[in-house]
């Protein structure tokens, strides 16, 4: 039998990464100065929860300020059912306007924190930073200061962004469509700092993809060809590539409103002699590709997890890693479908037709699951609920993209409830609940403790719950006429939105018993063995946590990432995980070290 | 290849009936709109939808069986290793490539008549000039005169009812004074962007329903029904349909709303004549009219705060300006701060007001109309209302 005998080495040089180093001043100067790919993809992970927490604050606000339709009582002429107004200490109102103001703000608040400081570094800047070099057998990325540097500018550009809110806030959505935003608030420097919050935040994503390009190419351990990685590698590889081509051209966008603002250029707002529509050609330009920087990421986790804890070599890999670089093209070329109704006929026409080609390369890697699933051997863990719930929200979330990239059907669909539902069910219940997969996938080696298996299906299963009365209801609103970013409604639609808000409501209670699940898990977990769930791939050689260096010694790759029919996964113990070893021998993927016994 | 399809006349385009088949599509033509789409686009396009969900729910119920199936057929058991099997397969990978991606063009084509015919209007239509305004819509009938009517929506007590011909085409040619609106017919299942730096175009044909509301026939009628009496449209049929801001457009994007109200051609012809010629309209209805339309979204009548001043004891008063100088706000001072918003600011007050184009008789209705909100001004009108 064959598996690493090398776990154990007495050299200090050797210990976990996570070993503090002397008091608590060193310990944060170690962490700040740090630059371990991993300890940066801790910090990522802490600061991108952080964000999602005050994201969920403001979703948590919007829905409440719904709840109710705002009206007017005819005898006093109060309005009544302005919640946030009411929160906010503005009694007896009689103008919709100070509620509005706050609702409008929030909704911004939610959108801008979520997707610039959310969702697009979620994956790529936790999971990718902490798992790149350790599946591909490196030490650390191709740029480990330029890494460290990165979230820096993360962390400053969050902080630019955030501060407009102590200054009153913004309330262009987080589009920051023009000529409004031109206009709002003038001479005022939230907005700018906003924007500049969101310019920034966009190279701290153009130096990870650069950094995970070189390192992708460069920095493969010996025996491993481009066939030979994880497709999670597959799907951060083709997400940096986007991030590297796209996320430049926001950058100069944003950065001509802020002229525009500030020195009075006209480029956008016709008053001042632009085109508003151009900004938002500019815009999808980069935001559409973003989109999937902002899932590929969640399908390779999916990928890699739905492998391991099927215990079934991925079906059709080559399917799935094409796919990924099909999608990555095509993305550059459908931003027009958020503009069907302010472009000219032709180019509606056209990009309807390309959009849906972009609808087949994400159909054959739905297929490409189900399909692994067939004869798998599939545990039921939170990881793996986690997956399922994946695959179902995912499938909802992209064939309701089918009648809103229908020309006939998104005039009537377009700026709807429905648009806001189709997004969260790609956006949320695509890589947000991917996250929460692989946050639990490898919870046991980030931190080398097991959490509560029992708590993260409980708070799974909620999450889910909550997640489809919040936002199916909203399909509903939308094919029913509700716009988005009302802050109020007329009567009719009540219903359904008060279902929306107790959905709401629901989510928070998963989200919070996931969260006193890690805590409980930091603090008194039980020790994870290196690979408690059998996997194939080079991650699971090293040890739980991980060795400042990774490994012990240079890993070599000697079989695929899913060979799981052939070779028996590395540490392996059949009490960790109750399997026999394959029939028929592969070479185990071991650290091959020179000074090691092996 | 399916030709595009540009309808010369309206009937008869689309094969809405094809579609149309399912016994239970009733149901969920309800459940998800609430009633049929109103014009032959709109009715093609819930068609379309409704297939297209029936489409949908196959894949996904086929595909989310299939994770079911198998999640519990192979479920991990204690002891036993997962058999082989193969981990691609090439002609059943082509397959669900190929069929998917021709379904995909059909869909593709489905979309694209259904949008021709949303967009392309005959050319017979007739057209009406719409302007889209922070925060209200208002509109030009093709005689040249301005809307007049209003209801209430939402938390808003005055929205603009707009009156067009039943079963005739009609063009709106769109454009907006500053940001960006969108114009959304949720009945007719049609929306678009509504730009201030060029002229866009909708179109729509629809007709009275089968049970259509009617106007009232008196005066106490309409005050029971909480409409407004209008001799000319005694007893007349109408179909009303509602009109959302969809662009968000700032503070009151919520509140933009107005309403599509169908009226028989005949019927609408004498309205049209009447408010071409508002022979005996008072000024100061005139100008409480402009106040519900288009001023009310900042400025008050009851001495509540706002956006701008209240016009509650406006009239008459000496005003305080932002320059530090003073004086009255009299005649002249209305007109000015009409036609110059920015000139003289009352003090605490920004240089919010956008520029509001009125005609003459509208800038005399609201200075009657302001008179009527203030005492001074109530003395004053008073040898004004002799003079006319």
């Amino acid at each position: 039998m064959a598996h690493t005998a090398d776990t154990h080495h007495g050299d200090g040089h050797h210990g976990s990464y996570l070993e503090r180093k002397g008091g608590i001043i060193a310990t944060i100067f170690d962490w700040a100065t740090t630059v371990d790919h991993k300890k940066i993809g801790v910090m990522y992970l802490f600061a991108i929860l952080f964000m999602f927490f005050l994201g969920g604050v403001a979703a948590l606000a919007v829905r409440y300020e719904l709840l109710v339709p705002v009206t007017i009582d005819p005898n006093t002429g109060q309005v009544q059912g302005q919640f946030l107004a009411a929160l906010f200490g503005s009694d007896q109102p009689t103008s919709v306007s100070p509620g509005n103001n706050i609702y409008n703000r929030m909704f911004t608040l939610h959108g801008a924190i979520m997707v610039f400081m959310v969702i697009v570094p979620s994956i790529p800047a936790s999971l990718g930073n902490f798992l790149l070099p350790l599946m591909l057998g490196a030490k650390d990325v191709a740029f480990p200061r330029l890494n460290l540097l990165s979230w820096y500018i993360y962390v400053f550009g969050s902080i630019f962004a955030v501060s407009s809110i102590i200054l009153g806030g913004v309330d262009t959505g987080w589009t920051f469509y023009t000529p409004y935003s031109a206009t709002t608030d003038a001479g005022h420097p939230k907005v700018v700092l906003m924007v500049l919050g969101a310019f920034i935040l966009g190279f701290s994503s153009i130096l990870t993809g650069l950094n995970f390009v070189v390192t992708v190419h460069k920095l493969r351990a010996p025996g491993m060809g481009w066939f030979d990685m994880p497709l999670f590698v597959w799907a951060i590889y083709s997400s940096a590539i986007i991030q590297v081509l796209a996320t430049p051209v926001i950058g100069i966008t944003l950065l001509l409103l802020v002229f525009e603002r500030v020195l009075g250029i006209g480029i956008f707002d016709p008053a001042r002699g632009g085109d508003p529509v151009l900004y938002q050609h500019f815009f999808w330009f980069y935001s559409h590709p973003v989109v999937y920087v902002m899932i590929l990421p969640g399908m390779g986790v999916i990928s890699d997890v739905l492998a391991v804890q099927a215990h079934k070599k991925i079906f059709g890999y080559r399917a799935i890693a094409f796919a990924s670089l099909g999608i990555a093209a095509v993305s550059f070329i459908v931003w027009g479908h958020h503009m069907f109704t302010s472009m000219s006929e032709l180019a509606s026409t056209v990009f309807s037709a390309l959009t849906f080609l972009v609808a087949i390369p994400t159909a054959v890697k739905v297929f490409n699951w189900i399909g692994t699933l067939y004869k798998g051997s599939i545990a039921f863990n939170t990881p793996m609920v986690y997956t399922l719930m994946f695959l179902f929200l995912f499938s909802i979330g992209g064939l309701t993209g089918l009648p809103l990239g229908t020309l006939a059907t998104d005039l009537h669909l377009h700026d709807s409830y429905f648009v806001v539902a189709h997004f969260h069910y790609v956006m949320m219940g695509g890589t947000i609940v991917a996250l929460m997969a692989g946050i639990h996938h490898w919870w046991p080696k980030m931190f080398g403790k097991m959490y509560n298996e029992t708590a993260g299906i409980l708070g799974a299963v909620i999450v889910f719950i909550g997640f489809n009365l919040t936002f199916l209801t909203q399909f509903l609103l939308g094919t029913q006429g509700m716009p988005r970013r009302y802050a109020s409604y007329v009567p009719e639609f009540q219903y359904l939105h008060e279902l929306s808000t107790y959905g709401s409501w629901i989510l928070l209670v998963g989200f919070l018993i996931h969260l006193f699940n890690f805590l409980a898990s930091l603090a008194v977990g039980k020790k994870a063995p290196a690979n408690p769930w059998g996997g194939m791939t080079m991650e699971w050689v090293a040890d739980s946590p991980p060795t400042e260096h990774n490994f012990h010694g240079d890993p070599v790759c000697t079989h695929g990432p899913y060979d799981f029919d052939r070779v028996v996964p590395p540490h392996w113990d059949p009490k960790d995980y109750p399997l026999p070893a394959p029939e028929a021998g592969g070479r185990p993927m071991v650290a091959h070290s020179p000074d090691k016994h092996d | 290849m399916i030709p595009p399809t540009i309808p010369s006349s309206v009937s008869g385009s689309i094969e809405s009936t094809m579609l149309h088949t399912l016994a239970m599509n009733d149901y969920f033509q309800d459940l998800f709109f609430k009633g049929r789409g109103a014009t032959e686009g709109g009715a093609h396009s819930d068609d379309l939808y409704i297939w297209l969900w029936w489409f949908c729910l196959a894949w996904f119920v086929f595909l989310m069986g299939l994770m079911a199936v198998f999640c519990v057929l192979y479920r991990r058991r204690k002891g036993k290793i997962a058999p082989k099997s193969p981990s691609h397969h090439t002609p059943l990978e082509v397959a669900w490539t190929v069929i998917p991606t021709l379904m995909l063009v059909y869909i593709f084509f489905q979309g694209f008549r259904g949008y021709m015919n949303k967009m392309v209007a005959p050319g017979d239509a007739m057209e009406f000039n719409l302007v889209g305004q922070q925060w209200f819509w208002s509109m030009t009938y093709p005689n040249g005169a301005e809307s007049t009517s209003v209801k209430p929506i939402g938390a808003k007590a005055a929205s603009p009812v707009f009156y067009f011909p039943a079963d005739v085409p009609v063009r709106l040619r769109m454009n907006s004074r500053d940001v960006m609106h969108a114009f959304w017919i949720t009945d007719f299942r049609i929306k678009q962007d509504v730009l201030p730096n060029r002229y866009t175009t909708l179109w729509f044909q629809a007709g009275l329903s089968k049970n259509p509301k009617f106007h009232p026939k008196d005066a106490t009628e309409a005050k029971a029904m909480g409409m407004e009496f209008i001799a000319d449209l005694a007893g007349v049929p109408y179909e009303d349909h509602i009109v959302f801001c969809a662009e968000y457009c700032g503070n009151e994007h919520a509140e933009m709303a107005a309403t599509i109200r169908l009226v028989p051609m005949d019927a609408w012809k004498k309205w049209m004549d009447y408010i071409e010629n508002p022979v005996g309209k008072p000024p100061r209805d005139i100008g409480e009219f402009v106040w519900k339309t288009k001023c009310a979204s900042c400025h008050s009548v009851d001495g509540s705060p706002n956006t701008g001043p209240t016009w509650k004891n406006a009239f008459g008063r000496i005003a305080e300006f932002s320059d530090g100088t003073s004086g009255p706000a009299d005649e002249n001072y209305i007109r000015e701060s009409i036609l110059y918003p920015a000139k003289k600011l009352v003090k605490g007050y920004g240089p919010n007001m956008p520029l509001i184009s009125l005609k003459e008789s509208q800038i005399e209705g609201v200075i009657a109309y302001m008179k009527t909100l203030s005492e001074a001004g109530a003395k004053a009108a008073e040898p004004a209302g002799e003079q006319k």
